[in-house]
């Protein structure tokens, strides 16, 4: 069925939030809102659409994958972008956990969000979400992936805030947009730099490879080092805004203001997986610069083992999985800085699952208890919500990586793949002779996996075992959330056993590599130490070796990191006694120091930009107006004195301009200029 | 006796006479204002006139620019008639030697 | 010849027309004659080879401008002043000015050599809009020109509405409401 076109994939959603919209518009006057169930139906039923438009394209794509460009957007000497799809083995991985996700949840929004007042409004802002991710996964030029990043950039800000009339959650959407906007700054300049470099067509996935290649062929990728490191800095600085890596991941936190299924679906499944999609399709742009590889693996490093522990100091059931989302997409810059990009590909897809079976699972337990989110007055709820106990718990266990489940498969194959292929030595500093960079990452990573099963255990405990700490009255109402959330729910964690096993790397199962090879496996084969010249590079790699590890000894030291984090977990709160919770859930004291530790850093840039301000309007505004009224009282000044010259009737002084044009005339004349 | 280009320059230069003196030699606003027209008009006529003269390519120019005279007439007009109705709001009179705020 | 006779009787309407201006007392009469004088033009434009000027002068010059003035004339009581004298002391002084200065140029004009091109072009609609949406700027760049007269017919109507629109609730208004 390769006759579907491509542009119906976007145009479901697109639909959906056009007819969504106006029957919220309409239905706004009325005090009961729109319908619920016609809107649900809607709502539902046109992402599943999607979904069947990619499914039927994802069996019988060829292995070139399907190229449409609809029309011409820019055609300037400077630069020359069409409006296009492109349909290949990296976006058909995507588009299906996007649309299929997204309709899971949108069903499970039908529960969670009846009887809100917005309900329409609602689901015309994840159809708009839907249509925008489509766009920026679906599109074959970077303009129009930055259409799409733009797209799900203000549909998170409209959802974080979508209950506008609390001041709280409007400053967290704001707060939501505007660090996003400074990455996309970085993503802006990050295309202007390329297509200084490349000519105008260069935005174009196609043409740019084309161009790498004969770069390549060429020889002299040295002559364009310094431009090339840039640009790719650029790509990675938009990167870190979007998926929420240091610097600019304190947007993510606050975003779980917004409801429950926004944070599944967007700051946990599909937004925040953006970035780690551009990188993987800049993929063999990156690795031309294995100077920025090796600067978004320290990153990468860096936000999985701060947010792990940011993860351990919080008390609200939502925001330990924020940090938990944050440290999960380190681990897939991690990846994709150690060259594996199809490894953190992989760990997208499953994280899709089990994240999004944790916060589905939490925002039933937060429906349950009737708006509760502080763990400390939750616990025991497995007696009385059995089912989303299951859930949760099949998805913890895919997430600290347990034997069998997905997150063993992705997560332990991106620290294998960190320590066999991240060729970086570091030498000649004061600790060694010769530092093996790819050794510190695996022990930075496989601690990182410790503390993530430590926090995500604590989180179990707190939540589902023990006695319930929270209100008698609040412990009477404690119900099972309805089918219409609990299908999602299961589903997903259907996926979150299962999805792992389509990379089995020890028992032989290759088909998701196989599947992204055509698209990734060039990048993935360049070996730094070999392609280029040690001169221009700021690190030094060592060759690829092909050291052979045995791959159980790294299945066992992420089974035994699982299963340590897992044991301090019991011990620490499987029966400590857990304070009577009297203040906010805000971590206080050190813990506060450390989560809060990059807000204290904006708010420095803040600062800085305050005093600029304040400079700017004292000293350089002031300046400017005094150069204004200078000139106005000039201008005043001979006015005045020009007012000499005027009689008071007009016609006479027209009559005198009259003289002065013959007077002008006879001059010409008797000089002999006309005739 | 033909048609010659040199009547259609005279007749424009007669018809802007009389427009410069209906717009100086009047009293009333509205005189001042068709005056105006009136010499415009004359304008227009000397650029086709003058349009007849010229060989193929840069004839057109003389039947494109009074285009663009009239529009901008139309706008002069437009602004014109809007300032004498602001004008008249305050001194209820169209008589153009009332409107003598310069000082001299 | 024909050419010549029709020109010599649309030249005198348009001559006398633009007299009767000068002459009139009640601006309206004096707008009527200003009509009559765009129409004869717009007869000479034809007559000159520019059919499409001359349906342009009408529709808008004669049509539109001129609708515009008397509808002006009709709302502000135009000849409220009509006891004023028509020509007074500076008038006396503009007559010989505006003829010394009609006399020089054409003492110019008279001294330069003209001739009828009889290559020119016939100013159809076809050619005219060749001209003016030259987009490929092969020829003289109209295009440009053309949509910047848009945006200014756009400011000056914008500019025309913020200008004559009453204020409500202020003296003039409240004056003039209980004049009337």
């Amino acid at each position: 069925m390769t006759n579907i076109p491509l542009w119906l994939i976007p145009l479901f959603p697109l639909l959906g939030t056009i007819i969504l919209g106006a029957i919220a518009v309409t239905s706004s006057g009325n005090k009961k809102g729109a319908p619920e169930n016609l809107v649900g139906a809607i709502a539902v039923i046109l992402p599943a659409f999607s979904f069947a438009c990619v499914a039927a394209l994802a069996y019988t794509m060829p292995v070139s994958g399907l190229h449409e460009t609809i029309c011409n957007w820019i055609d300037i000497p400077l630069l020359k972008v069409d409006i296009g799809f492109q349909f290949d083995a990296l976006s058909r991985i995507m588009l299906l956990f996007v649309t299929g996700i997204g309709t899971l949840i949108t069903l499970y929004s039908i529960g969670y969000m009846h009887g809100d007042r917005g309900f329409a409004r609602f689901f015309a802002y994840i159809n708009l979400f839907l249509f925008s991710m489509i766009v920026l996964v679906l599109s074959d030029n970077l303009l129009l992936t930055f259409l799409g990043w733009e797209g799900v950039g203000l549909c998170s800000y409209l959802l974080i805030g979508f209950w506008n009339k609390d001041l709280a959650n409007c400053k967290a959407a704001n707060k939501a947009f505007i660090v996003n906007r400074v990455g996309d700054i970085g993503f802006l300049l990050g295309m202007l730099s390329l297509v200084t470099l490349g000519g105008a067509g260069v935005l174009n996935y196609d043409m740019l490879n084309h161009f790498i290649n004969m770069l390549l062929a060429g020889g002299h990728v040295e002559l364009i080092m310094p431009m090339l490191f840039i640009t790719c800095m650029l790509f990675f600085v938009g990167c870190t805004g979007k998926s929420a890596q240091i610097p600019l991941l304190t947007w993510l936190p606050d975003a779980m203001a917004g409801p429950t299924p926004v944070s599944a679906l967007i700051h946990a499944a599909t937004m925040v997986t953006s970035g780690v999609y551009l990188v993987a399709r800049l993929s063999n742009l990156f690795v031309l610069c294995p100077d920025v590889l090796n600067i978004i693996l320290v990153i990468g490093a860096l936000t999985a083992f701060w947010a792990a522990f940011a993860g351990l100091y919080q008390n609200d059931i939502k925001k330990v999985l924020a940090y938990s989302t944050i440290s999960q997409l380190g681990y897939m810059f991690m990846a994709a800085g150690a060259s594996a990009f199809d490894a953190s590909i992989f760990h997208v897809f499953t994280h899709a699952f089990f994240k999004a079976s944790l916060f589905l699972g939490a925002g039933a337990v937060i429906h349950a208890l009737g708006g509760e989110q502080d763990m400390r007055k939750m616990g025991g709820l497995i007696k009385k919500t059995p089912v989303t106990a299951c859930v949760m718990i099949f998805a913890f266990l895919a997430i600290v990586g347990f034997p069998g489940f997905a997150g063993f498969w992705s997560k332990d194959l991106i620290l294998e793949r960190i320590f066999t292929d991240c060729t970086w030595v570091i030498t000649g500093s004061w600790l060694a002779p010769v530092v093996p960079m790819n050794k510190i990452f695996y022990i930075v990573g496989l601690f990182t996996a410790v503390v993530t099963a430590v926090y995500m255990g604590r989180l179990i405990i707190m939540t589902f075992f023990g006695s319930y700490r929270g209100s008698k009255e609040s412990e009477a109402h404690i119900h099972e959330a309805p089918a219409v959330m609990l299908i999602p729910m299961i589903v997903l964690s259907f996926g979150s056993i299962f999805s792992g096993y389509l990379w089995a790397d020890s028992i032989g199962i290759h088909f998701f590599a196989d599947s992204l090879a055509p698209v990734l496996a060039a990048a993935q084969s360049v070996d730094p130490a070999r392609a280029f010249n040690s001169s221009i590079l700021l690190s030094e790699f060592i060759p690829r070796a092909v050291e052979h590890v045995n791959p159980v000894i790294f299945a066992a030291l992420g089974t035994l990191a699982a299963l340590f984090g897992m044991f301090i977990a019991w011990k620490g709160w499987m029966h400590a006694h857990i304070p009577e919770a009297k203040d906010s859930s805000a971590p206080k004291g050190y813990a506060a120091g450390w989560t809060f530790m990059w807000d204290y850093v904006h708010a420095f840039f803040v600062k800085g930009v305050y005093v600029a301000a304040w400079i700017c309007e004292k000293i350089v505004d002031a300046c400017l107006q005094a150069f204004q009224w200078m000139l106005g009282a000039i201008a005043t000044i001979v006015g005045d004195g020009a007012t000499v010259f005027q009689v008071r009737k007009v016609r006479l002084q027209l009559g005198l301009s009259l003289l002065g044009i013959i007077a002008l005339i006879l001059v010409v004349l008797l000089t002999g200029g006309l005739v | 006796m033909e048609l010659q280009p040199i009547f259609i320059q005279i007749l424009s230069l007669a018809i802007f006479a009389v427009g410069i003196v209906v717009a100086i030699s009047r009293r009333n606003i509205f005189f001042v204002l068709m005056g105006i027209e009136l010499a415009l008009n004359a304008v227009n006529l000397s650029f086709v006139g003058f349009a007849k003269t010229l060989p193929a390519e840069l004839s057109v120019a003389g039947q494109i620019v009074p285009l663009f005279t009239i529009a901008i007439a139309a706008a002069e007009a437009c602004v014109g008639f809007a300032m004498v109705i602001l004008i008249f709001r305050n001194r209820e009179s169209v008589d153009a030697d009332t409107y003598s705020n310069m000082r001299g | 010849m024909l050419s010549l006779i029709y020109f010599i009787v649309l030249g005198l309407i348009a001559l006398g027309a633009a007299v009767c201006v000068l002459l009139s007392r009640h601006p309206l009469y004096g707008a009527l004659s200003l009509v009559v004088s765009m129409v004869s033009l717009a007869g000479i434009y034809g007559l000159l080879g520019s059919p499409f000027l001359g349906v342009v002068q009408i529709m808008v010059y004669a049509g539109a401008i001129m609708m515009l003035v008397t509808f002006v004339i009709m709302v502000l009581n135009g000849a409220r002043d009509s006891k004023t004298p028509m020509f007074d002391k500076v008038s006396l002084f503009i007559f010989p000015a505006v003829i010394v200065l009609a006399g020089l140029i054409g003492f110019a004009l008279v001294r330069a050599p003209l001739a009828f091109d009889a290559t020119t072009l016939r100013g159809s609609v076809a050619l005219t809009s060749q001209t003016l949406f030259d987009v490929a700027q092969t020829g003289p760049g109209y295009f440009i020109l053309f949509e910047i007269l848009g945006l200014l017919l756009l400011s000056a109507m914008v500019a025309a509405v913020l200008m004559a629109k009453k204020r409500l609730g202020s003296v003039e208004s409240e004056n003039t409401e209980g004049n009337h």
